[in-house]
């Protein structure tokens, strides 16, 4: 048996695949191939705990046979027999499957280069310097305050090689690096444990400030300590970039993919061209963006890169889409075929994601755009009202539905922090906080595929302890 | 061949992949390198998974998934861990990957104080496989296909409110290869089949969400109880029947949760706090072992052997066999859930609790079916006395802190008035300390049943849990003015 070791080799072997499968009687067949290296420093309870270092390589291929049935299987072994065995079964499964209607696949195209992806110094990390980060994250986080306990919290260099092939003349590859620093932590005090807080960093380049992220989430705690319980009232609040780029951002996604247009699940549906949310909202998702976390110059089944518009100063103009959603739209596909999305799926959870699965409509790098207000001038607009940093509780996406627990929030009153929150819910539908957004923050903080700012919404309703 | 030998037992279905990963590990095992460390765990893998997803009658991902792959972990100068893991077992990125392992160790070594000073585990050599009556293998795609396609026609037979329908079925096979330099050699293999039904009903602007899994460790036997079909009716019928439900009033109650809700609320918020590394990080139950934590009507326990449960372990991922653990008994903390390194600093032994996904990662503290002990109460029983309150059914998920506060959601509620069930409401949120609402614990059911759930912490696991209904206080949040 032999055994391929780098990239070459494994694109290659992926080669060889596609040609045999064109043989075939099939409509479409596609791979999409990674090889990933990551080194990961694990930190709990004050301490570095483990290091990690993950080689993984795979294939998964897509495979459509005459009335749009599609199949799709992968493999991780890495040998010409499994990679033609993974292409073979992917077409056994679509001669098995049911048609998905519109389905398509991107035709060859050339892509754009979008810059700032890949930082070999990253790719060369040594676990020692990883350590060395991690751990003064921790003594900067602690240094801050000795009340505050770091918990846990990840330092992660990852390299990884991408490919795309398909028998429609798509054939891309492209190289790309990632940090990712995360520090979670609470504080004690009389006895009372703080609720997390946790700072995160995300980059493509190896430099960054491990002081700063520990200070971070040592203010953020210190700020938790003597919290007061909460009454119930109908008030102004602040979503922190945080608290936006969770359950605000996954009941924004929900209503712009391009699938859930056609099932009819998206609330947005039929909205195209009219107004959805306050004149203040403007959503873009930008996948070229230089050096974003996100950013990719083709996605994750071969569409070359866009920047599109999707809500423009509170008028919805245009959906995420992939190849077969634009085609059952007659719309511009946006190139938002991801094989990495984000948010919970159990399919996900279970597979995997990469090769291991087919891609899904999601954003690359979603921005709302910023406006011109500080923090401290969005508060110093709140007569009384709340300033959510973050809270817990999945939405309901589809509704836009959102019941969550303050689990780091702050009292507003006459323009002024009060106090911390102890404990309390808010409680709303997102569809109708995005059509009372009264003012937009300058603070935009990047996330996995958010880039965001704070919102301040009018009218929240507000459930005391 | 002194690796048939190694095992004393006969290997069953051992494929040719398996062999070949056993072949080299066992030769890792012999080189030079491991006497760099005190101890070397090496565990090799092979996954076959088939999913189904059927969204409104198209079969929109049929996948067939073929994973191989293996990782070293190694514990050196007493005080740190390394662990490398790749799926390329060939011997020399085996080599490789054990060099790793060891490198990384001693990353961290000179931040390292604290001797971990590990108990012996005894010796096992065992090959185990679950017994499946209907094995996976026996089902040809086009079969299998047809689960989630009836638990779709099921859904769809509601009517015309149902507008959304997501069935996913998934078949998990997966053997494990676990070897150590203290003389163990564990081949565990497994069958775990999971359905999944999620609906959407609409009616107008209004639309309502709900849910139901069925899933066990074992073969296609699950849906001889519940048939794919009924599954998808009867999630459909909830959904269509909320349509018209108010949100429930918000507030704290006095409630009666179901088992269902009530295996959510186990799991995450008194789970979570009752594994050892989170208990040991300062919140929750942190040191009031053998204090009253609880009401004393509750008996907590975790235990890898309950049959059929998806978190159905013989052993771990540190070859510890996964025994019940009596963690609260009436009401009383008696133990937490440990790994081989959380037992060594909290100088007891291990629990059987350290888990891995798979292969690429590495042991965490995980339940594996969790489980509250029966009580003696009917549902009937333990309505009648509650003046005013609601029964809350089902669960949409959740989250919970280390200090043990948490939220989740459940699909709906019943208002309970004087004794009586009353109109119902949709779904919404629950929220509170899971410590301070299991210590208003006042009726415990006296029927459990054997629930499939999942968890997500640092890394995915299926696990089971054993539940009854209970009877509490909580903080219930209404969603929205809809």
């Amino acid at each position: 048996m032999r055994l391929m070791t780098d990239w070459s080799f494994l694109k290659d072997a992926v080669h060889k695949a596609i040609r045999k499968l064109e043989e075939k009687v099939l409509t479409h067949a596609e791979a999409f191939f990674t090889y990933a290296k990551t080194t990961e420093v694990t930190i709990r309870n004050s301490e570095v705990l483990t290091q990690n270092r993950v080689d993984d390589s795979g294939v998964g291929f897509r495979v459509a046979v005459a009335g749009n049935k599609v199949g799709f299987a992968c493999t991780n072994m890495m040998n010409q027999e499994a990679i033609l065995e993974a292409g073979e079964k992917a077409l056994s499964i679509a001669k098995v499957s049911s048609e998905i209607p519109h389905f398509m696949l991107p035709q060859g195209s050339s892509m754009p280069k979008v810059r700032g992806l890949f930082d070999p110094a990253v790719a060369a990390i040594e676990v020692e310097e990883a350590v060395d980060k991690a751990s003064r994250a921790i003594a900067a986080a602690e240094g801050f305050d000795k009340r505050v306990i770091v918990k846990d919290g990840r330092f992660l260099y990852e390299s990884e090689w991408r490919g795309i092939m398909n028998t429609s003349g798509v054939d891309f590859e492209e190289r790309g690096t990632k940090v990712l620093a995360y520090l979670g932590g609470s504080g004690k005090q009389n006895g009372e444990v703080t609720s997390s807080c946790y700072d995160l960093i995300l980059e493509r380049t190896k430099d960054l400030e491990p002081e700063k992220l520990g200070e971070n989430v040592g203010k953020k705690i210190v700020d938790m300590l003597d919290p007061k319980s909460l009454k119930s009232f109908q008030g102004s609040v602040i979503f922190g970039p945080e608290a936006v780029s969770y359950q605000l951002f996954d009941v924004l996604t929900a209503a712009l993919k391009g699938d859930a247009v056609i099932a009819g699940s998206s609330a947005w549906a039929n909205k195209l061209g009219q107004t959805i949310a306050s004149e203040n909202l403007t959503v873009v998702d930008d996948a070229l963006l230089e050096g974003g976390f996100a950013s990719r110059s083709f996605d994750g089944e071969g569409c070359p890169s866009h920047k599109t518009t999707l809500v423009t100063k509170g008028k919805l103009v245009g959906f995420l889409h992939d190849a077969t959603s634009a085609n059952a739209l007659k719309a511009r596909n946006s190139g938002n075929a991801s094989r990495f999305p984000g948010g919970f799926d159990m399919i996900h959870s279970i597979v995997g994601q990469g090769y291991r699965t087919r891609p899904e409509i999601y954003p690359s790098n979603l921005k709302i755009q910023p406006g011109d207000k500080t923090r401290d001038e969005l508060v110093s607009e709140v007569e009384e009202g709340v300033l959510v940093e973050s809270m817990a509780g999945f939405p309901q996406a589809g509704s836009g539905v959102i019941s969550a627990q303050l689990s780091q929030a702050f009292f507003i009153q006459n323009g002024e922090i009060q106090n911390p929150v102890r404990s309390g819910m808010i409680s709303g539908v997102a569809f109708e906080w995005f059509k009372k957004i009264s003012k937009v923050g300058n603070d935009t903080k990047r996330f996995l595929h958010a880039i965001v700012p704070s919102l301040l919404v009018e009218d929240v309703k507000i459930i005391g302890a | 061949m002194h690796l048939a030998n190694a095992f004393n037992v006969a290997l069953t279905d051992m494929s040719g992949e398996l062999t070949f990963q056993l072949k080299n590990l066992e030769d890792c095992l012999q080189s030079e390198m491991v006497n760099q460390a005190d101890l070397v765990q090496l565990r090799g893998q092979r996954k076959r998974l088939v999913a189904c997803t059927v969204k409104n009658g198209v079969i929109n991902d049929f996948s067939s998934i073929s994973l191989s792959g293996g990782s070293a972990r190694v514990l050196v100068d007493g005080k740190s861990w390394g662990f490398s893991s790749t799926n390329m077992l060939d011997t020399k990125n085996i080599e490789k990957m054990l060099k790793h392992a060891i490198k990384l160790a001693k990353a961290s070594l000179k931040l390292k104080h604290e001797e971990i000073a590990l108990e012996p585990v005894p010796i096992v050599k065992r090959d185990e496989s679950t017994p499946t009556r209907k094995p996976l293998r026996d089902f040809p795609m086009e079969e299998i296909a047809e689960i989630p396609l009836e638990a779709y026609r099921g859904a769809k037979k509601v009517g015309a409110n149902v507008a959304d329908v997501k069935a996913t079925f998934m078949g998990i096979e997966d053997d494990k290869l676990f070897l150590s330099s203290e003389g163990s050699r564990i081949h565990q293999s497994s069958t775990r089949v999971l359905l999944f039904a999620d609906v959407l009903a609409k009616r107008n602007a209004r639309l309502c969400p709900a849910s139901e899994n069925l899933g066990h460790t074992g073969g296609m036997e699950l849906f001889d109880k519940t048939s794919p079909f009924s599954l998808g009716k009867t999630v459909a019928e909830k959904a269509v029947r909320l349509l018209d439900a108010k949100a429930p009033p918000a507030g704290k109650f006095h409630v009666v949760v179901d088992p269902t809700l009530c295996a959510t609320m186990l799991h995450e918020a008194i789970g979570h706090p009752l594994e050892a590394d989170l208990a040991m990080s300062g919140g929750g139950f942190g040191n009031q072992i053998g204090q009253p934590v609880s009401s004393e009507l509750i008996t907590i326990y975790d235990s890898g052997h309950t049959s059929n449960g998806l978190g159905y372990f013989p052993f771990d991922d540190e070859g510890v066999e996964c025994k019940r653990t009596n963690l609260i008994e009436k009401g009383v903390l008696t133990s937490f859930m440990h790994d081989r390194t959380s037992a060594a600093l909290a100088n007891v032994s291990p629990t059987g609790n350290a888990h891995a996904w798979d292969y690429s990662v590495e042991p965490l503290i995980r339940q594996t079916n969790i489980g509250i002990e029966a009580g003696d109460h009917s549902l009937e029983e333990m309505i009648e006395v509650v003046k005013e309150g609601l029964l809350l059914e089902g669960t949409f998920g959740g989250q919970a802190d280390v200090n043990a506060d948490f939220t989740f959601g459940f699909q709906n509620a019943k208002r309970i008035q004087k004794g009586k069930l009353a109109e119902e409401f949709r779904g919404a949120n629950v929220a509170g300390n899971a410590i301070e609402v299991f210590k208003t614990i006042d009726a415990v059911g006296k029927e459990v049943i054997l629930r499939p759930g999942a968890c997500g912490k640092y890394q995915f696991a299926l696990q089971g849990r054993i539940v009854p209904a209970i009877r509490c206080e909580m903080m219930v949040g209404g969603a929205g003015g809809r």
